[in-house]
């Protein structure tokens, strides 16, 4: 199969969809919700295909937008867009089409007695296009675009209730600050292109490895910011807590899962390992040439990902509200993501370092997978039962059985335990950060303390004296209960094999993300002879 | 209590609606040879129907604006833009396959057939804008209401 | 030369970062993200600037190009600018549905009101 010809449906796709969801919900809500339904099912074949082709081959796809070849008539540097896929955006495109699928099949059951679904069904396909576009853009502003299309999708699904006042308040608080995260990246990237006149990354990283100038510092701290921003890390977290619970359950799935780490985590990493090359600027330290310290970058990144796990952490334990304790929850375990980030930086070369960075994109898919499931449980809950107080909600173990089994699984899961998924990411996390430093493996586990004390609690809560709210709470309908025991399921498989996707996909993934021979930037060298 | 502004204001919107909409669409069809282009014209347009809000009130607006029609035309609007990219997917998306070896819009550069889908993705995307920021403009004003 | 455009833009980031951190209406936030946007804008559209022929260049118009003294500015920047509007219009007009919903709500625009969500 060729990659580079499936390539571009990952976003005529959605793209349709959307587009025609105002004609075609001129049908009626069924054939909405058959049409989403189909379209993102469709994104997710492709999206498998397309991960398949990549872990297969091994190969960045460069995929040109308008041309044969990203170079123009006699000149010598890419004046087009560029799509750049290499195994880590794969893998961010399947995660994303696949709990984008789950969450738009859960939305059928759950946003039933709701108005205004032919825009819920745009807007959400427009942010998984979004999140799709980030995942595979090869070029600055290109990205910039896809961030922003993410992010305005997003402000609008979590105000999308407009009728209540949380929605509204967490709506404005998301939105002012995203907007102001995004302003940063715009002016990181105008001044990178003012300084070095490219936006196609990889010939952006070669032009600063040529002359790295205090510009470019100062564009990667503006980066550093914005991003740091949009994935919710700690001292600037406040909008996260409130933004995700406010938001109907669907898309605080996909918030939680997907966005803070395709906007955040996913967009930095690229940024520092794709643009600002750290083995380049190592081998500029030792012939004495100016270079820029990424392994100081690195550090900042790991003080950032110790305040945020601690924080997070512990935050959820004190909540009331469930699904404010899900999202203090995400917060945490950003900050795992984030030290697996910051400790690949730090140790960058090393096989810690190494292994560390493929802790940190398992942990990525993992997290999407298990919080995803806990928000569309705690979606359930509040369809059936109408309370998220986690006072009101003892004993729902008796009345909501199979809900709460999926609940076990999904925290379970996010602790750590063994048998699934979440063990064998944060186990490659705590491993390599105990090597690199003891002081920060101390600090994973005591991050880890606290996150087993929150979901302890919750499940203490679940499993309790049943209280009379909760009496006539049942099972929801099918189209619910399915996209969760897909998740169940999708936890459980790959918590079966653990070192193998570890072996096999993950660390081929770090290694291509670290670039040892500048893989990113050949990739695109190489179309060059062609022209 | 009539919303409208008047009298002298409705004359002189309903003089110059029909030129501000020819202005726009001067600049949606020559978005490719000007500055300008399918948003800044479909701008321009908006604009006539904004005046058209203002000076005529909302419940006239009401009712000359569907809601169904517009975001149907918004939709096709975006469906065309994306048609014209997926024509060259042969070669690549967005690949300008009318300009290179297409039947129409290849013409001298200069002229008003020129240049591929860049003419058709204009009227597309005045389309959009138009009926996207009417509606955006209608929506706002409707909503703004709640008290009467 | 001094750089004016350079100054201005960043002046245009700073006062915008000013009202965002210091004001207290829902508007003029609103107003103060616009600002930081412009300025942005500013520096974008005038790194485009190019001084090469000794004659002040022209606005990039494909009509009539032949007969041209001067060098076009870089056509690169404004298509950046021109989507990046775009998507500030598209921030803008959400931002204020959503201001208009807040004062449904609210019965203020005082930031300070918005404090409803806490924990």
């Amino acid at each position: 199969m060729n990659g580079e010809a499936i390539l571009p449906y990952i976003i005529i796709i959605p793209l349709f969809g959307a587009f025609s969801m105002p004609i075609v919900s001129l049908a009626g809500r069924k054939a909405r919700e058959a049409w989403a339904v189909l379209i993102s099912a469709l994104t997710l074949v492709v999206a498998s295909a397309l991960f398949y082709h990549v872990w297969d081959t091994k190969e960045i796809i460069v995929y040109t937008l308008g041309a044969k070849t990203p170079f123009g008539q006699g000149v010598d540097f890419p004046i087009r867009i560029v799509w750049e896929v290499d195994l880590l955006g794969a893998i961010m495109v399947l995660t994303v089409a696949f709990v984008s699928f789950m969450a738009i099949l859960y939305s059928i059951g759950y946003m039933k007695h709701d108005t205004g679904l032919e825009k819920y069904y745009t807007l959400i396909l427009i942010l998984e296009l979004g999140m799709l576009g980030i995942a595979i853009t090869g070029d600055l502003f290109n990205f910039y675009v896809f961030l922003e299309i993410m992010s305005i999708a997003s402000y609008a699904l979590v105000a999308f209730r407009n009728d209540t006042w949380e929605g509204i308040e967490a709506g404005i608080k998301y939105m002012f600050v995203g907007s102001i995260a995004s302003s940063f990246v715009l002016l990181g990237i105008a001044l990178l292109y003012g300084q070095y006149g490219t936006l196609t990354m990889g010939y952006m990283a070669i032009k600063i490895l040529e002359n790295p100038t205090v510009t470019a510092k100062v564009a990667l701290a503006l980066f550093i910011a914005g991003l740091l921003f949009k994935s919710g890390a700690s001292p600037v977290h406040m909008w996260l807590a409130d933004a995700h619970p406010a938001a109907p359950s669907s898309i605080s799935a996909m918030l939680s899962g997907l966005v803070i780490k395709i906007g955040g985590i996913y967009a930095m990493a690229r940024i520092l390992f794709s643009i600002y090359s750290p083995l380049a600027n190592k081998i500029l330290e030792a012939y004495n040439q100016p270079y820029i310290n990424m392994g100081a970058i690195g550090w900042v990144i790991i003080i950032f990902a110790c305040l945020t796990l601690i924080i997070g952490n512990a935050m959820a334990v004190i909540q009331t509200d469930m699904k404010r304790l899900l999202a203090y929850s995400s917060v945490g375990q950003i900050g795992y993501i984030l030290l697996g980030l910051g400790i690949g930086l730090a140790a960058y070369g090393t096989q810690t370092g190494e292994v560390a960075l493929a802790g940190a994109i398992y942990h990525t898919v993992n997290h999407a997978l298990m919080k995803a499931l806990l928000f569309l449980v705690a979606g359930a809950v509040i369809h059936e039962v109408g309370t998220r107080n986690l006072n009101e909600l003892s004993g729902l173990a008796k009345t909501m059985p199979k809900t709460t089994f999926a609940f076990l699984i999904g925290a379970a899961a996010i602790v750590g335990t063994p048998p699934l998924n979440g063990f064998a990411s944060k186990w490659l996390i705590y491993e390599s950060s105990a090597v690199f430093n003891p002081v920060l493996g101390a600090i994973a586990i005591i991050g880890t303390a606290f996150c087993t004390a929150a979901y302890v609690r919750v499940l203490y809560t679940f499993f309790g004296r049943p209280s009379e709210r909760i009496a006539n709470a049942e099972d929801p309908e099918t189209s619910m209960m399915l996209p969760m025991l897909l998740l169940v399921l999708a936890i459980v498989v790959m918590g079966l094999f653990p070192w193998q996707i570890s072996d096999k996909v993950m660390i081929p993934a770090a290694r291509m993300l670290e670039q040892f021979k500048f893989e990113y930037i050949q990739a695109l060298i190489s179309l060059a002879g062609g022209a | 209590m009539s919303d409208d502004m008047g009298v002298i204001v409705r004359t002189m919107a309903r003089a110059t609606i029909p030129l501000i909409g020819i202005f726009g669409a001067y600049v949606v069809s020559h978005g490719h040879l000007t500055p300008g282009g399918g948003f800044q014209g479909g701008a321009t347009i908006a604009g006539a129907g904004i005046l058209f809000l203002l000076a005529f009130g909302l419940s006239e607006m009401k009712r000359r604006y569907d809601k169904h029609l517009y975001s149907a035309l918004e939709g096709i609007g975006g469906l065309v833009f994306l048609g014209a990219a997926m024509l060259g997917i042969g070669t690549a998306f967005f690949y300008n396959t009318l300009w290179h070896d297409g039947p129409v819009f290849n013409g001298e550069p200069g002229t008003l057939l020129s240049a591929g889908y860049l003419p058709i993705m204009n009227l597309a995307v005045g389309l959009k804008v138009f009926t996207g920021l009417v509606s955006a403009m209608a929506a706002i004003a409707l909503y703004r209401r709640w008290k009467s | 030369m001094i750089p004016f455009q350079f100054i201005t833009a960043f002046l245009m980031v700073a006062i915008g970062i000013y009202a965002f951190l210091y004001k207290r209406n829902l508007l003029k936030l609103v107003l103060a993200l616009d600002i930081i946007d412009s300025g942005i804008h500013l520096l974008l559209v005038s790194l485009g600037y190019r001084m090469e022929l000794k004659e002040p260049p022209t606005a990039p118009i494909y009509t009539g190009y032949e007969t041209l003294k001067s060098a076009m500015v870089g056509p690169l920047p404004q298509a950046l600018v021109l989507t990046s509007i775009v998507i500030g219009v598209c921030v803008l007009s959400l931002a204020v549905a959503l201001t208009i919903n807040a004062y449904r709500h609210y019965g203020t625009l005082d930031v300070r009101a918005l404090r409803r969500l806490r924990g």
